[in-house]
């Protein structure tokens, strides 16, 4: 077990260690930074200047080393737009995000994994077939477009809810449902899947031609089965939902992280870009290995394995 | 694509499949019309799909109080919605087609060198592999785009590494087992360079593997270049695509829901249609990916 | 022998790490160990052993497939250069090496003809034109219709496409040919076939012929020389008629008993190999054969047995034999 959670946080390390590296080289790659944060009309001596106070004239390596070793004391830069340590800035719209992503996750799962469920044991019916027809729509249609629609609907010509802003509870239904929407078609499609294979397989077969009333197969036996591959997309969807909450953020006007990173991208505020990649990365290695740690509980097989087996 | 669904299997099964498929036909019969646009995008649109009419500015379509002038409306600034469409559906197609066939080279190429050199090449590639799938591409594009700023070229460029992680994958896999077989090793011991043995003998046999992918890889672009579209972040005015009317109709959301609606509504039947046959062709030809 | 063979190899050893379950610490097998033989220009080397024996693993050492962990392959007085270089890759033309499975051998995405012309086309032998008449030759030389060339290997037949293999190893006039197992997958009836063309194929070219098969039948047929494998090691060697008529290796002897060759195989008892089939992974000490051999001596558990000459140009390797050799030479 040491060594399987040794291995994970390796692998954390390294994702981690990769996304600084891509920040630095997209950096460097994309040109002199110092013209790139400073206005072209900025007089050739001040450039210089800016140069000499952030490192930019020291060779690469020691611009690379200076570079982690600020990141590791903590020191992500300064937002350009309005002065205060990149961190700060970012750290406050954290919470403003998780008051949607969190709602949201929760409605992906108590919507998702019952319809799928739901829809395998009701294989090749129609109950099965609407409920797939519903998921496979639910998930090629983009957030924002369903966003838009939502607020057509419950903002414009029923004004039910308002159509955007935060602090209410009622402007948070909207964009919790476009971006719950999404997320539970995916999950949906995935535990149908799951579900099918395991009620498939031979031991569901032996407990129920042994007496075991249909009702405690599918608890005792199926669903236990099918919640390990489930697993596996967890970590695919939280990217999901990352990436859905700066398209919902916009459509909403919700000040959170996705906001924030439009507006910096915009405005190329690299500090906070760089700050808010890192956030998400860090985010993505928590979920990957804590559904690494999961399935150890899970599926007391792997515990012993010096392979992977889902994402990083 | 039909000659090669047909090659592949007996041909009454096919049929029987083919008929009992009435999404994936409709679907067919959509995507059909979507790529006559692309063709024809030129010829079909009324007018310049940057031409301003300001006597008729938020024309509303026919049907809803409109007149034939603009048939599916006109925007704030009088352009007509369906020219507009028309070729904001020849772009984003294109742009999507663009980054898939980039996708789907720089992916191959990655696992043939994966499967080919082994050691620390493989370990290379396969971590970023891992890191590629393990963050949300959205975000590490914006990052980009905000350090590289924005032209259609690197645009495109950029939506290309989206997925090639996908085709790595299956890439090397299949390599890996194709050199298990006979024939490479046959070919190799010919004297055969590994160009020849790749591109030759390895990429046809694991084609049809690589269309199922890009099939379904196919809408995720669409939805990228679309999102990314409507944030302002990509294809840049005066050019026009289906985010970006999304993105520019949403500020008349209420006085003129017709210019959003439409390019919506392109948009979600476009990914559903690639997706449903995506995932037929993937059911039909190769269980491998499933 | 006369002239320098026209391939020689020295102790070669060939050990291959095995994982055992996957998550245990890898074994390591030796699938050949300090095997030497040479081949005469013109002459066919015929191989048989069980399989495990690592008759093939020679098969690709030889063919240059494969570099051995220790030990020297010469080729026509050269040493074989390593895999992919460009040297190797000329060499090509000269060692070409025939499998078992012809299916799996063709790519099933060319036609026959594409895949005959594709060695001329590696080494930019003739041009368009020529290689076009080349293929056409080769697949009638070989027993096939011109128009086959333009097929997909599955529309041809097992025995069809066997011979295509041969035709594609055939463009470039190499002097030494591997075929390993190349009769096994066709059907009997089909196999005889199969043999008599090789067998008219390198008289007509006078080219030389590595056979490695489990088949003594076939072996028989086409060797002029033939080499007993078990576990990696040659434990008998010589003139077919001679090894196959009286062999001396208690192992030689057990597999040709096991052969039901019609009045020849009468005079003897059965010998009925006893223990285990053998495993490359729990290789015995001292000879590999020595917990299955009917006569073993205690030497034969602590000493390997070395190859050495039996008189009429036969070599073997056994305890048993070289004491039985010495009491002969005393008497004489």
């Amino acid at each position: 077990m040491a060594r399987f959670v040794a291995i994970r946080l390796a692998r954390a390390l390294l994702t981690i260690g990769m996304v600084v590296t891509f920040a630095f080289v997209v950096l460097r790659a994309s040109g002199d930074p110092a013209r790139a944060m400073l206005s072209p009309e900025t007089p050739a001596a001040a450039v210089e200047a800016f140069r000499k106070a952030w490192g930019l004239d020291a060779p690469v390596g020691v611009q690379y080393a200076r570079y982690v070793l600020a990141i590791v004391q903590g020191d992500l830069g300064q937002s350009m737009r309005d002065g205060r340590a990149a961190i700060t800035v970012v750290a406050e719209r954290i919470p403003v995000t998780l008051m949607l992503t969190g709602p949201a996750l929760a409605l992906n799962l108590l919507l998702g994994i019952p319809a799928g469920i739901y829809a395998a044991l009701k294989h090749g019916r129609l109950a099965d077939r609407l409920v797939m027809a519903i998921a496979v729509a639910g998930f090629t249609v983009p957030s924002f477009v369903l966003g838009l629609v939502l607020v057509l609907a419950f903002a414009v010509e029923l004004p039910w809810f308002p159509s955007g802003g935060a602090g209410t509870l009622r402007q948070l239904v909207l964009p919790v449902v476009t971006l719950g929407l999404g997320g539970a078609a995916v999950l949906a499609r995935f535990t149908r899947s799951a579900m099918l294979e395991v009620l498939g397989q031979s031991y569901i077969r032996t407990a129920s031609a042994k007496g075991v009333p249909w009702r405690g197969v599918v608890t005792g036996h199926a669903l236990p089965n099918a919640a390990i591959p489930v697993l596996t997309i967890v970590g695919f969807m939280v990217g999901n939902l990352i990436a859905g909450t700066v398209l919902v953020e916009s459509v909403f006007s919700w000040p959170g992280v996705g906001s924030l990173l439009v507006v910096s991208v915009v405005s190329r505020d690299l500090a906070v870009v760089q700050c808010i990649l890192l956030v998400v990365a860090a985010a993505m290695i928590v979920t990957n290995v804590s559904v690494d740690l999961l399935y150890g509980v899970l599926d007391p097989r792997l515990r012993d394995a010096s392979y992977p087996i889902g994402g990083a | 694509m039909d000659g090669f669904v047909a090659k592949s299997l007996p041909a009454p099964t096919a049929r029987k499949l083919w008929q009992r498929d009435r999404a994936v036909q409709l679907a067919l019969v959509w995507l059909t019309v979507v790529l006559a646009v692309v063709v024809f995008a030129d010829r079909l649109a009324p007018y310049d799909y940057a031409a301003l009419d300001l006597r008729h500015r938020l024309a509303a379509p026919v049907g809803f109080g409109g007149d034939v002038a603009h048939l599916l409306g006109s925007d704030e600034l009088g352009r007509d919605v369906l020219s507009r469409l028309i070729v904001s559906i020849r772009m984003s197609l294109l742009i999507a087609f663009g980054a898939t066939l980039i996708g789907a080279s720089l992916g191959t190429m990655l696992g043939f060198l994966a499967a080919h050199f082994r050691g620390w090449v493989e370990q290379v590639i396969l971590a970023c592999v891992d890191f590629q799938a393990s963050m949300p591409f959205l975000i590490l594009a914006l990052a980009v785009l905000a350090f590289f700023g924005n032209s259609l070229v690197l645009f495109v460029a950029l939506l290309g590494l989206h997925g090639w992680e996908r085709y790595a994958r299956v890439t090397r896999a299949l390599a890996m087992s194709a050199g298990a077989q006979g024939y490479v090793m046959a070919v190799h011991q010919l004297g055969a360079g590994p160009w020849r043995l790749y591109l030759r003998h390895v990429l046809p046999n694991i084609a049809s593997t690589l269309i199922v992918t890009m099939t379904l890889a196919f809408p995720d672009i669409i939805l990228l270049e679309s999102g990314l579209s409507f944030l302002g972040l990509g294809v840049q005015p005066p050019l026009t695509s289906l985010g970006n009317m999304v993105g520019y109709g949403r500020d008349y959301l209420t006085r003129a829901p017709w210019i959003l609606v439409l390019p919506s509504l392109v948009i979600s039947l476009t990914t559903l249609s690639i997706s449903l046959v995506g995932d037929w062709l993937r059911d039909r030809i190769d269980k491998t990916l499933s | 022998m006369m002239a320098a063979p026209l391939l020689r190899a020295e102790g070669l050893v060939r050990r291959y790490r095995l994982r055992q379950g996957v998550f245990r610490h890898p074994v390591t097998v030796k699938a050949v160990d300090s095997l030497s033989l040479s081949v005469a220009r013109g002459e066919t080397l015929g191989i048989v052993g069980e399989s495990g024996c690592g008759k093939s693993t020679t098969g690709r050492l030889l063919a240059g497939l494969e570099p051995p962990d220790s030990g020297t392959i010469s080729f026509g007085g050269e040493p074989l250069p390593a895999a992919g270089h460009a040297r190797w890759r000329r060499l090509r033309t000269r060692i070409q090496m025939v499998f078992q499975d012809p299916l799996g051998a063709l790519d099933r995405r060319l036609t026959i003809g594409e895949q005959i012309a594709e060695p001329l086309e590696i080494h930019r032998l003739g041009s368009k034109s020529e290689r076009a008449d080349r293929v056409k030759t080769l697949l009638v030389d070989v027993g096939l219709r011109p128009d086959h060339g333009a097929r997909y290997p599955h529309e041809l037949s097992g025995g069809q496409r066997q011979r295509a293999v041969l035709a594609r190893a055939l463009a470039t006039d190499p002097d030494l040919i591997v075929c390993d197992e190349p009769v096994s997958a066709l059907d009997v009836s089909i196999q005889a076939q199969v043999i008599n063309l090789l067998a008219d194929l390198k008289e007509q070219r006078r080219m030389a012929m590595i056979f490695i098969s489990h088949d003594l039948r076939v072996v028989r047929q086409i060797s002029d020389r033939i080499a007993v494998m078990y576990l990696g090691v040659i434990v008998e060697e010589g003139d077919p008629n001679l090894v196959l008529r009286d062999p001396l290796h208690p192992y030689s002897q057990a597999l040709i008993s096991a052969v039901p060759t019609p009045g020849a195989g009468r005079r003897r008892d059965r010998t009925v190999l006893q223990g285990d089939p053998p495993n490359p992974a729990a290789r015995p000490r001292g000879c590999a054969f020595h917990p299955r051999c009917p006569a073993a001596l205690p030497v034969c558990a602590q000493l390997a047995p070395e190859l050495t000459s039996a008189g009429e140009g036969r070599r073997v390797a056994c305890h048993l034999v070289e004491a039985a050799g010495e009491g002969r030479k005393e008497t004489v």
